[in-house]
């Protein structure tokens, strides 16, 4: 799965500890979920679309969906 | 942008999580101390004369009450981590379970048919702790 939270945090100003506390969850969470190491669970993709103030699809899409958009 | 760049290196903030920490360290001090006076009183224990068979069972399992605090120690540090905290630990463990209970059960093999020397059972518990501490410090870097 593929996301925008560096461009949508560096858009903002934040910080991944920003971040991590507005989300309520460790900044090594934040940086392994914007690496792409960690797909975040449903309930923690909504609460980073809600932070955001934006659709979840706005934020996360589906690897291959991805590609082919490219 | 300052503070923007990917923080590697940069400790948590979250007060949540470094209280979690905190208690976790602390809980795990009480038990740890509570284990070491168990277990050099056993010892002791062990050493009295004509000390009655209950009072030596007694003795002998004692320290597994400070070992189980440890245990409710790390449950309540679990339910306070995030979920991507949670995997690392849960992935620990599993490596540990892994690594110490196949390697015990070759090593009952060896022991039973090759005459490896024997190895007491106590041990099975510090190594899955030893596995599990360092399982987790290679997952923390892989994930970094």
């Amino acid at each position: 799965m593929r996301n925008r939270l560096k461009v949508l945090r560096a858009e903002r100003n934040w910080s991944q500890a920003d971040l991590a506390d507005k989300l309520d969850v460790s900044r090594q969470s934040v940086n392994a979920i914007e690496t792409g190491k960690y797909d975040p669970s449903l309930p923690l993709a909504f609460k980073i679309a809600k932070v955001f103030g934006l659709p979840i699809e706005q934020i996360f899409s589906d690897d291959e969906v991805a590609q082919a958009a490219e | 942008m300052a503070g923007f760049e990917d923080h590697a290196v940069t400790r948590e903030t979250n007060p949540k999580i470094i209280s979690n920490a905190r208690r976790y360290t602390g809980n795990m001090v009480v038990a740890g101390v509570l284990y070491t006076v168990f277990v050099f009183a056993g010892a002791y224990a062990t050493r009295i004369d004509d000390l009655p068979r209950w009072a030596l069972v007694v003795a002998a399992l004692a320290p597994l009450l400070p070992a189980l605090l440890m245990l409710r120690a790390y449950v309540i540090f679990l339910n306070g981590i995030d979920e991507f905290q949670r995997r690392i630990q849960t992935e620990g463990v599993l490596i540990a379970a892994a690594v110490v209970g196949f390697g015990t059960f070759a090593y009952g093999f060896l022991e039973e048919w090759v005459g490896l020397p024997h190895l007491p059972l106590l041990w099975v518990l510090p190594a899955l702790i030893g596995v599990w501490g360092v399982a987790v410090c290679i997952l923390r870097m892989r994930y970094q």
